[in-house]
Protein backbone atom coordinates (compact mmCIF):
# COMPACT_ATOMS: atom_id res chain seq x y z
CA UNK A 1 0.00 0.00 0.00
CA UNK A 2 1.50 3.35 -1.00
CA UNK A 3 1.41 5.86 1.82
CA UNK A 4 3.06 9.15 2.68
CA UNK A 5 4.58 9.24 6.16
CA UNK A 6 6.82 11.53 8.22
CA UNK A 7 9.81 9.23 8.60
CA UNK A 8 10.03 5.65 7.46
CA UNK A 9 12.70 3.12 8.21
CA UNK A 10 12.75 -0.02 6.09
CA UNK A 11 14.34 -3.03 7.82
CA UNK A 12 15.32 -5.90 5.57
CA UNK A 13 14.73 -7.86 3.43
CA UNK A 14 18.39 -8.65 4.12
CA UNK A 15 19.26 -7.76 7.70
CA UNK A 16 22.02 -9.19 9.92
CA UNK A 17 19.50 -10.05 12.65
CA UNK A 18 16.95 -11.77 10.41
CA UNK A 19 17.47 -15.44 9.63
CA UNK A 20 15.31 -15.17 6.55
CA UNK A 21 14.25 -12.35 4.23
CA UNK A 22 11.30 -10.15 5.16
CA UNK A 23 10.86 -6.42 4.94
CA UNK A 24 9.45 -4.36 7.79
CA UNK A 25 8.51 -0.85 6.89
CA UNK A 26 8.44 1.05 10.18
CA UNK A 27 6.72 4.40 10.38
CA UNK A 28 8.40 6.42 13.07
CA UNK A 29 8.06 9.67 14.94
CA UNK A 30 11.48 10.41 16.36
CA UNK A 31 12.68 7.08 17.76
CA UNK A 32 9.17 5.82 18.47
CA UNK A 33 7.59 3.35 16.07
CA UNK A 34 3.98 4.28 15.35
CA UNK A 35 3.16 1.78 12.64
CA UNK A 36 4.63 -1.05 10.64
CA UNK A 37 3.88 -2.89 7.46
CA UNK A 38 5.27 -6.28 6.41
CA UNK A 39 6.34 -7.14 2.92
CA UNK A 40 6.84 -10.79 2.07
CA UNK A 41 7.32 -12.75 -1.12
CA UNK A 42 11.11 -13.01 -1.21
CA UNK A 43 11.12 -16.81 -0.92
CA UNK A 44 7.63 -17.99 -1.83
CA UNK A 45 7.73 -21.73 -2.55
CA UNK A 46 4.14 -22.41 -3.64
CA UNK A 47 4.45 -25.80 -1.96
CA UNK A 48 0.68 -26.22 -1.44
CA UNK A 49 0.19 -25.92 -5.18
CA UNK A 50 2.94 -28.51 -5.82
CA UNK A 51 1.28 -30.89 -3.33
CA UNK A 52 -2.11 -30.90 -5.03
CA UNK A 53 -2.85 -34.02 -7.05
CA UNK A 54 0.16 -35.94 -5.73
CA UNK A 55 -0.01 -39.18 -3.72
CA UNK A 56 0.63 -39.01 0.04
CA UNK A 57 3.95 -40.83 -0.45
CA UNK A 58 5.25 -37.76 -2.29
CA UNK A 59 3.42 -35.15 -0.23
CA UNK A 60 4.93 -36.38 3.06
CA UNK A 61 8.39 -35.45 1.75
CA UNK A 62 7.14 -32.10 0.45
CA UNK A 63 5.46 -31.33 3.81
CA UNK A 64 8.81 -31.64 5.58
CA UNK A 65 10.32 -29.19 3.16
CA UNK A 66 7.96 -26.39 4.17
CA UNK A 67 10.40 -25.57 6.97
CA UNK A 68 13.92 -26.77 7.60
CA UNK A 69 13.88 -25.88 11.29
CA UNK A 70 10.70 -27.68 12.34
CA UNK A 71 10.49 -30.39 9.67
CA UNK A 72 9.52 -33.21 12.06
CA UNK A 73 6.24 -31.58 13.11
CA UNK A 74 5.20 -30.91 9.49
CA UNK A 75 5.83 -34.62 8.82
CA UNK A 76 3.92 -35.59 11.98
CA UNK A 77 0.85 -33.40 11.43
CA UNK A 78 0.51 -34.43 7.77
CA UNK A 79 0.86 -38.14 8.55
CA UNK A 80 -1.47 -37.99 11.57
CA UNK A 81 -4.07 -36.21 9.41
CA UNK A 82 -3.81 -39.00 6.82
CA UNK A 83 -4.09 -41.60 9.60
CA UNK A 84 -7.18 -39.90 11.03
CA UNK A 85 -8.85 -39.78 7.59
CA UNK A 86 -8.05 -43.45 6.96
CA UNK A 87 -8.63 -44.80 10.48
CA UNK A 88 -5.08 -46.16 10.79
CA UNK A 89 -3.94 -47.04 14.33
CA UNK A 90 -0.41 -46.40 15.61
CA UNK A 91 1.34 -48.97 17.86
CA UNK A 92 2.13 -47.58 21.36
CA UNK A 93 5.89 -47.89 20.89
CA UNK A 94 5.77 -45.91 17.63
CA UNK A 95 3.60 -43.23 19.28
CA UNK A 96 6.24 -42.72 21.98
CA UNK A 97 9.07 -42.68 19.43
CA UNK A 98 7.17 -39.95 17.59
CA UNK A 99 7.06 -37.91 20.81
CA UNK A 100 10.83 -38.35 21.26
CA UNK A 101 11.58 -37.20 17.68
CA UNK A 102 9.14 -34.31 17.97
CA UNK A 103 10.53 -33.09 21.29
CA UNK A 104 14.13 -33.31 20.06
CA UNK A 105 13.07 -31.21 17.08
CA UNK A 106 11.34 -28.72 19.39
CA UNK A 107 14.47 -28.49 21.52
CA UNK A 108 16.76 -27.68 18.62
CA UNK A 109 14.24 -25.13 17.30
CA UNK A 110 13.89 -23.38 20.68
CA UNK A 111 17.66 -23.33 21.11
CA UNK A 112 18.06 -21.75 17.68
CA UNK A 113 15.35 -19.19 18.51
CA UNK A 114 17.02 -18.24 21.78
CA UNK A 115 20.39 -18.15 20.04
CA UNK A 116 18.94 -15.68 17.51
CA UNK A 117 17.54 -13.52 20.28
CA UNK A 118 20.81 -13.45 22.24
CA UNK A 119 22.69 -12.68 19.04
CA UNK A 120 20.28 -9.83 18.26
CA UNK A 121 20.78 -8.22 21.66
CA UNK A 122 24.56 -8.64 21.21
CA UNK A 123 25.06 -11.34 23.83
CA UNK A 124 27.13 -13.51 21.54
CA UNK A 125 28.67 -15.61 24.31
CA UNK A 126 25.34 -17.01 25.45
CA UNK A 127 24.27 -17.29 21.81
CA UNK A 128 27.26 -19.49 20.97
CA UNK A 129 26.78 -21.61 24.10
CA UNK A 130 23.21 -22.28 22.95
CA UNK A 131 24.34 -23.19 19.45
CA UNK A 132 26.84 -25.60 20.98
CA UNK A 133 24.21 -27.56 22.91
CA UNK A 134 21.89 -27.41 19.90
CA UNK A 135 24.49 -29.44 18.03
CA UNK A 136 24.25 -32.14 20.70
CA UNK A 137 20.47 -32.25 20.23
CA UNK A 138 20.92 -32.45 16.45
CA UNK A 139 23.29 -35.40 16.94
CA UNK A 140 20.64 -37.19 19.01
CA UNK A 141 18.01 -36.48 16.37
CA UNK A 142 20.33 -37.89 13.72
CA UNK A 143 21.04 -40.97 15.83
CA UNK A 144 17.30 -41.64 16.21
CA UNK A 145 16.03 -40.80 12.74
CA UNK A 146 19.07 -41.03 10.47
CA UNK A 147 19.10 -37.36 9.46
CA UNK A 148 19.52 -33.93 11.02
CA UNK A 149 16.68 -32.30 9.07
CA UNK A 150 13.94 -33.59 6.75
CA UNK A 151 14.28 -37.05 8.28
CA UNK A 152 10.92 -38.51 7.06
CA UNK A 153 10.84 -40.50 10.31
CA UNK A 154 7.08 -40.64 10.72
CA UNK A 155 5.13 -42.79 8.25
CA UNK A 156 1.44 -43.78 8.25
CA UNK A 157 0.89 -46.39 10.97
CA UNK A 158 4.18 -45.89 12.79
CA UNK A 159 7.76 -44.74 12.42
CA UNK A 160 10.48 -45.66 9.97
CA UNK A 161 13.01 -47.23 12.37
CA UNK A 162 13.30 -48.31 16.00
CA UNK A 163 15.66 -46.97 18.67
CA UNK A 164 18.52 -49.30 19.58
CA UNK A 165 19.30 -50.02 23.23
CA UNK A 166 22.74 -48.42 23.04
CA UNK A 167 21.22 -45.29 21.41
CA UNK A 168 18.70 -45.15 24.22
CA UNK A 169 21.51 -45.04 26.79
CA UNK A 170 23.42 -42.43 24.76
CA UNK A 171 20.27 -40.29 24.53
CA UNK A 172 19.72 -40.49 28.28
CA UNK A 173 23.32 -39.51 28.99
CA UNK A 174 23.12 -36.63 26.48
CA UNK A 175 19.92 -35.35 28.05
CA UNK A 176 21.62 -35.21 31.47
CA UNK A 177 24.49 -33.22 30.00
CA UNK A 178 22.22 -30.90 28.03
CA UNK A 179 19.98 -30.28 31.05
CA UNK A 180 22.96 -29.35 33.20
CA UNK A 181 24.25 -26.85 30.62
CA UNK A 182 20.80 -25.54 29.88
CA UNK A 183 20.15 -24.78 33.53
CA UNK A 184 23.35 -22.73 33.61
CA UNK A 185 22.49 -20.79 30.42
CA UNK A 186 18.92 -20.11 31.54
CA UNK A 187 20.33 -18.70 34.79
CA UNK A 188 22.72 -16.50 32.78
CA UNK A 189 19.79 -15.13 30.82
CA UNK A 190 17.59 -14.75 33.89
CA UNK A 191 20.13 -12.80 35.91
CA UNK A 192 22.00 -10.85 33.23
CA UNK A 193 21.49 -7.12 33.95
CA UNK A 194 22.26 -6.05 30.37
CA UNK A 195 19.94 -8.74 29.02
CA UNK A 196 17.16 -7.44 31.27
CA UNK A 197 17.69 -3.90 29.96
CA UNK A 198 17.16 -5.08 26.39
CA UNK A 199 14.37 -7.55 27.18
CA UNK A 200 12.15 -6.63 30.12
CA UNK A 201 9.24 -4.37 29.26
CA UNK A 202 10.17 -4.41 25.54
CA UNK A 203 7.86 -5.71 22.81
CA UNK A 204 4.74 -5.86 24.95
CA UNK A 205 1.95 -8.08 23.66
CA UNK A 206 -0.99 -7.97 26.05
CA UNK A 207 -3.26 -10.96 26.54
CA UNK A 208 -6.11 -9.11 24.82
CA UNK A 209 -4.03 -8.26 21.74
CA UNK A 210 -2.68 -11.80 21.65
CA UNK A 211 -6.20 -13.21 21.62
CA UNK A 212 -7.31 -10.80 18.94
CA UNK A 213 -4.40 -11.63 16.63
CA UNK A 214 -4.85 -15.37 17.33
CA UNK A 215 -1.27 -15.63 18.52
CA UNK A 216 -0.08 -19.18 19.14
CA UNK A 217 2.79 -21.13 20.68
CA UNK A 218 5.38 -19.72 23.08
CA UNK A 219 4.45 -16.18 22.01
CA UNK A 220 0.87 -16.72 23.27
CA UNK A 221 2.00 -18.61 26.36
CA UNK A 222 4.30 -15.72 27.29
CA UNK A 223 1.20 -13.48 27.25
CA UNK A 224 -0.62 -15.67 29.76
CA UNK A 225 -2.66 -17.77 27.30
CA UNK A 226 -2.51 -21.48 28.10
CA UNK A 227 -2.85 -22.73 24.54
CA UNK A 228 -0.92 -25.79 23.42
CA UNK A 229 -2.16 -28.38 20.93
CA UNK A 230 -0.16 -31.07 22.73
CA UNK A 231 -2.83 -31.03 25.46
CA UNK A 232 -5.26 -32.54 22.89
CA UNK A 233 -2.82 -35.18 21.61
CA UNK A 234 -3.51 -38.69 23.00
CA UNK A 235 0.16 -39.65 23.56
CA UNK A 236 0.99 -36.38 25.30
CA UNK A 237 -2.10 -36.78 27.45
CA UNK A 238 -0.83 -40.15 28.65
CA UNK A 239 2.41 -38.40 29.61
CA UNK A 240 0.42 -35.83 31.66
CA UNK A 241 1.71 -32.91 29.64
CA UNK A 242 0.94 -29.40 30.94
CA UNK A 243 1.79 -26.20 29.01
CA UNK A 244 4.32 -23.66 30.29
CA UNK A 245 2.71 -20.25 30.81
CA UNK A 246 4.20 -16.91 31.82
CA UNK A 247 2.53 -13.54 32.24
CA UNK A 248 5.36 -11.12 31.43
CA UNK A 249 4.05 -10.34 27.89
CA UNK A 250 7.50 -9.03 26.87
CA UNK A 251 10.64 -10.25 25.05
CA UNK A 252 12.04 -11.62 28.29
CA UNK A 253 8.93 -13.73 28.97
CA UNK A 254 8.98 -15.16 25.44
CA UNK A 255 12.61 -16.26 25.69
CA UNK A 256 12.10 -17.65 29.21
CA UNK A 257 9.03 -19.63 28.06
CA UNK A 258 11.30 -21.30 25.51
CA UNK A 259 13.92 -22.07 28.17
CA UNK A 260 11.18 -23.56 30.40
CA UNK A 261 9.82 -25.58 27.48
CA UNK A 262 13.28 -27.00 26.83
CA UNK A 263 13.25 -28.46 30.34
CA UNK A 264 9.69 -29.71 29.77
CA UNK A 265 10.79 -31.41 26.53
CA UNK A 266 13.67 -33.15 28.32
CA UNK A 267 11.15 -34.40 30.88
CA UNK A 268 8.82 -35.67 28.14
CA UNK A 269 11.64 -37.53 26.37
CA UNK A 270 12.73 -39.17 29.63
CA UNK A 271 9.13 -40.19 30.37
CA UNK A 272 8.76 -41.62 26.86
CA UNK A 273 12.01 -43.58 27.15
CA UNK A 274 10.81 -45.05 30.45
CA UNK A 275 7.41 -45.91 28.99
CA UNK A 276 8.84 -47.62 25.88
CA UNK A 277 7.77 -51.25 25.95
CA UNK A 278 8.79 -53.92 23.44
CA UNK A 279 6.54 -54.12 20.40
CA UNK A 280 6.13 -53.35 16.74
CA UNK A 281 6.84 -49.90 15.36
CA UNK A 282 4.57 -50.12 12.32
CA UNK A 283 0.92 -51.06 11.99
CA UNK A 284 -0.90 -51.39 8.73
CA UNK A 285 -3.68 -49.72 6.80
CA UNK A 286 -4.80 -48.21 3.54
CA UNK A 287 -5.07 -44.48 2.90
CA UNK A 288 -8.66 -43.54 2.11
CA UNK A 289 -10.67 -40.61 0.82
CA UNK A 290 -11.80 -37.89 3.20
CA UNK A 291 -11.52 -34.32 4.36
CA UNK A 292 -9.96 -33.23 7.64
CA UNK A 293 -8.60 -30.21 9.45
CA UNK A 294 -5.92 -31.36 11.87
CA UNK A 295 -3.62 -29.40 14.17
CA UNK A 296 -0.42 -30.17 16.03
CA UNK A 297 1.91 -28.11 18.19
CA UNK A 298 4.97 -27.00 16.25
CA UNK A 299 7.85 -25.31 18.12
CA UNK A 300 6.33 -21.95 17.16
CA UNK A 301 2.71 -22.88 17.85
CA UNK A 302 -0.37 -24.40 16.31
CA UNK A 303 0.25 -25.90 12.89
CA UNK A 304 -2.89 -26.82 10.95
CA UNK A 305 -3.28 -28.91 7.83
CA UNK A 306 -6.62 -28.85 6.01
CA UNK A 307 -6.53 -31.87 3.71
CA UNK A 308 -8.87 -33.54 1.24
CA UNK A 309 -7.75 -36.91 -0.12
CA UNK A 310 -9.27 -39.11 -2.81
CA UNK A 311 -9.80 -42.88 -2.81
CA UNK A 312 -6.31 -43.47 -4.24
CA UNK A 313 -4.61 -41.62 -1.37
CA UNK A 314 -3.86 -38.55 -3.49
CA UNK A 315 -4.05 -35.10 -1.98
CA UNK A 316 -6.86 -33.30 -3.80
CA UNK A 317 -6.86 -30.13 -1.69
CA UNK A 318 -4.47 -28.88 0.97
CA UNK A 319 -3.96 -25.71 2.95
CA UNK A 320 -1.30 -25.26 5.59
CA UNK A 321 -1.75 -22.69 8.33
CA UNK A 322 1.62 -22.19 9.96
CA UNK A 323 2.09 -20.59 13.39
CA UNK A 324 4.44 -17.87 12.17
CA UNK A 325 1.64 -16.27 10.14
CA UNK A 326 -0.17 -15.31 13.32
CA UNK A 327 2.93 -14.54 15.34
CA UNK A 328 4.57 -12.27 12.75
CA UNK A 329 1.32 -10.38 12.30
CA UNK A 330 1.03 -9.82 16.06
CA UNK A 331 4.67 -8.85 16.23
CA UNK A 332 4.42 -6.20 13.53
CA UNK A 333 1.04 -4.79 14.45
CA UNK A 334 1.24 -4.91 18.26
CA UNK A 335 4.66 -5.72 19.73
CA UNK A 336 6.79 -3.23 17.87
CA UNK A 337 4.23 -0.45 17.94
CA UNK A 338 5.28 2.03 20.60
CA UNK A 339 8.79 0.71 21.24
CA UNK A 340 10.99 3.60 22.30
CA UNK A 341 13.93 2.79 20.10
CA UNK A 342 14.40 1.45 16.60
CA UNK A 343 17.04 -0.87 18.08
CA UNK A 344 14.24 -2.69 19.89
CA UNK A 345 12.34 -3.45 16.69
CA UNK A 346 14.69 -6.26 15.68
CA UNK A 347 14.81 -7.76 19.17
CA UNK A 348 11.00 -7.72 19.50
CA UNK A 349 10.67 -9.25 16.03
CA UNK A 350 13.21 -12.00 16.75
CA UNK A 351 11.70 -12.72 20.20
CA UNK A 352 8.53 -13.96 18.46
CA UNK A 353 10.70 -16.54 16.61
CA UNK A 354 9.38 -15.65 13.16
CA UNK A 355 9.84 -18.28 10.48
CA UNK A 356 9.53 -16.81 7.03
CA UNK A 357 10.05 -20.22 5.37
CA UNK A 358 6.88 -21.46 7.11
CA UNK A 359 4.96 -18.28 6.30
CA UNK A 360 5.97 -18.38 2.64
CA UNK A 361 5.14 -22.05 2.30
CA UNK B 1 7.52 14.28 3.64
CA UNK B 2 8.98 11.19 2.08
CA UNK B 3 7.71 8.20 0.21
CA UNK B 4 8.93 4.62 0.15
CA UNK B 5 12.00 4.44 -2.04
CA UNK B 6 11.65 0.81 -3.02
CA UNK B 7 7.90 0.50 -3.41
CA UNK B 8 7.00 -2.78 -5.03
CA UNK B 9 3.77 -3.64 -6.69
CA UNK B 10 2.44 -6.32 -4.35
CA UNK B 11 -0.99 -6.65 -5.98
CA UNK B 12 -0.35 -10.00 -7.65
CA UNK B 13 1.19 -11.51 -4.52
CA UNK B 14 -1.65 -10.26 -2.32
CA UNK B 15 -4.15 -11.60 -4.84
CA UNK B 16 -2.53 -15.03 -4.64
CA UNK B 17 -2.94 -15.00 -0.87
CA UNK B 18 -6.62 -14.12 -1.23
CA UNK B 19 -7.42 -16.90 -3.69
CA UNK B 20 -6.07 -19.66 -1.41
CA UNK B 21 -8.74 -22.18 -0.45
CA UNK B 22 -9.63 -20.94 3.08
CA UNK B 23 -9.21 -17.27 2.23
CA UNK B 24 -11.45 -17.64 -0.79
CA UNK B 25 -14.21 -19.34 1.18
CA UNK B 26 -14.09 -16.66 3.88
CA UNK B 27 -14.01 -13.73 1.46
CA UNK B 28 -16.95 -15.10 -0.50
CA UNK B 29 -18.94 -15.43 2.73
CA UNK B 30 -18.02 -11.90 3.85
CA UNK B 31 -18.78 -10.41 0.44
CA UNK B 32 -22.19 -12.02 0.39
CA UNK B 33 -22.87 -10.82 3.96
CA UNK B 34 -21.92 -7.24 3.05
CA UNK B 35 -23.61 -7.31 -0.35
CA UNK B 36 -20.50 -6.43 -2.35
CA UNK B 37 -18.90 -8.38 -5.14
CA UNK B 38 -15.98 -10.68 -4.32
CA UNK B 39 -13.78 -8.68 -6.67
CA UNK B 40 -14.60 -5.40 -4.91
CA UNK B 41 -13.86 -6.84 -1.52
CA UNK B 42 -10.57 -8.32 -2.74
CA UNK B 43 -9.58 -4.96 -4.25
CA UNK B 44 -10.35 -3.16 -0.99
CA UNK B 45 -8.35 -5.67 1.04
CA UNK B 46 -5.38 -5.55 -1.32
CA UNK B 47 -5.32 -1.76 -1.05
CA UNK B 48 -5.79 -1.48 2.71
CA UNK B 49 -4.24 -4.55 4.33
CA UNK B 50 -0.60 -5.64 4.35
CA UNK B 51 0.56 -9.12 3.32
CA UNK B 52 0.94 -10.73 6.72
CA UNK B 53 -2.45 -9.51 7.91
CA UNK B 54 -4.00 -10.88 4.73
CA UNK B 55 -2.38 -14.25 5.45
CA UNK B 56 -3.78 -14.16 8.98
CA UNK B 57 -7.35 -13.24 8.09
CA UNK B 58 -9.02 -16.69 8.39
CA UNK B 59 -7.33 -17.25 11.78
CA UNK B 60 -8.37 -13.79 13.02
CA UNK B 61 -11.93 -14.37 11.85
CA UNK B 62 -12.09 -17.68 13.71
CA UNK B 63 -10.60 -16.07 16.82
CA UNK B 64 -13.19 -13.26 16.70
CA UNK B 65 -16.06 -15.72 16.27
CA UNK B 66 -14.71 -18.02 19.01
CA UNK B 67 -14.36 -15.06 21.37
CA UNK B 68 -18.09 -14.39 20.89
CA UNK B 69 -17.78 -11.06 19.10
CA UNK B 70 -20.30 -8.49 20.38
CA UNK B 71 -22.08 -11.08 22.50
CA UNK B 72 -23.41 -8.32 24.79
CA UNK B 73 -24.79 -6.11 22.01
CA UNK B 74 -27.21 -7.79 19.56
CA UNK B 75 -27.33 -4.83 17.16
CA UNK B 76 -23.53 -4.62 16.98
CA UNK B 77 -23.41 -8.39 16.46
CA UNK B 78 -25.89 -8.18 13.57
CA UNK B 79 -23.82 -5.42 12.02
CA UNK B 80 -20.57 -7.36 12.65
CA UNK B 81 -18.86 -4.52 14.49
CA UNK B 82 -16.14 -6.61 16.14
CA UNK B 83 -15.62 -8.84 13.13
CA UNK B 84 -15.29 -6.03 10.59
CA UNK B 85 -13.35 -3.56 12.72
CA UNK B 86 -11.23 -5.69 15.09
CA UNK B 87 -11.20 -9.27 13.78
CA UNK B 88 -10.75 -8.33 10.15
CA UNK B 89 -9.85 -4.66 10.21
CA UNK B 90 -11.81 -3.57 7.16
CA UNK B 91 -13.36 -0.47 8.72
CA UNK B 92 -11.53 1.79 11.21
CA UNK B 93 -12.90 1.49 14.76
CA UNK B 94 -14.05 5.09 14.94
CA UNK B 95 -15.92 4.88 11.66
CA UNK B 96 -17.61 1.65 12.73
CA UNK B 97 -18.69 3.23 16.03
CA UNK B 98 -20.22 6.14 14.09
CA UNK B 99 -22.16 3.72 11.88
CA UNK B 100 -23.37 1.81 14.94
CA UNK B 101 -24.43 5.06 16.60
CA UNK B 102 -26.48 6.02 13.54
CA UNK B 103 -28.18 2.62 13.51
CA UNK B 104 -29.07 2.85 17.18
CA UNK B 105 -30.53 6.31 16.62
CA UNK B 106 -32.69 4.88 13.84
CA UNK B 107 -33.88 2.07 16.09
CA UNK B 108 -34.68 4.55 18.85
CA UNK B 109 -36.64 6.61 16.28
CA UNK B 110 -38.84 3.56 15.65
CA UNK B 111 -37.19 1.87 12.70
CA UNK B 112 -37.28 -1.98 12.83
CA UNK B 113 -33.94 -3.59 13.79
CA UNK B 114 -33.43 -5.59 10.53
CA UNK B 115 -34.06 -2.45 8.48
CA UNK B 116 -31.64 -0.37 10.57
CA UNK B 117 -28.98 -3.09 10.39
CA UNK B 118 -29.43 -3.28 6.60
CA UNK B 119 -28.89 0.49 6.47
CA UNK B 120 -25.74 0.03 8.57
CA UNK B 121 -24.46 -2.65 6.22
CA UNK B 122 -25.11 -0.25 3.33
CA UNK B 123 -22.89 2.32 5.09
CA UNK B 124 -20.15 -0.31 5.52
CA UNK B 125 -20.57 -1.17 1.84
CA UNK B 126 -20.19 2.50 0.95
CA UNK B 127 -16.83 2.64 2.76
CA UNK B 128 -15.62 -0.43 0.86
CA UNK B 129 -16.82 0.76 -2.54
CA UNK B 130 -15.58 4.33 -2.07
Amino acid sequence: MKRTVDVNIPLGPIHPCFKEPARLKCETRGERVIGAEVELGYMKKGIERIMKGRPWQEVMFLAERVCGICSVIHNMVFIEAIEKISGIEVPPRAALLRVIANELDRMQSHMLANFSYCYTIEHETLAMYLLDIREQVMDELERLTGARVTCAYIVPGGVRCDIRNEDRDTLSASLDRIEHDLHRYAKMFETGPMIALRSKGIGILTEESALQAHVVGPTARASGIAVDMRTNHPTYRKLNFAPVVRHGCDNYARVMVRFDELSASIGLIRQSLRALSPGVIRGGGICKAGTLRYSGEAPRGELTYSITTDEYGRVAEIQIQTPSIMNIEACCHYMIIGVDSIADVTSAFVSADPCIACTER
Amino acid sequence: MTEWLYEQDLVSQKYRILIAHEHDQLIRALASDLGVSVQELRRYMIEHIDMILLENIPARYKAAVAAGADADDPVARELGRDIFSRGIPLIPNQQMEEILKKIKERIEAGSPVPEAVAAGKAMVREVILR
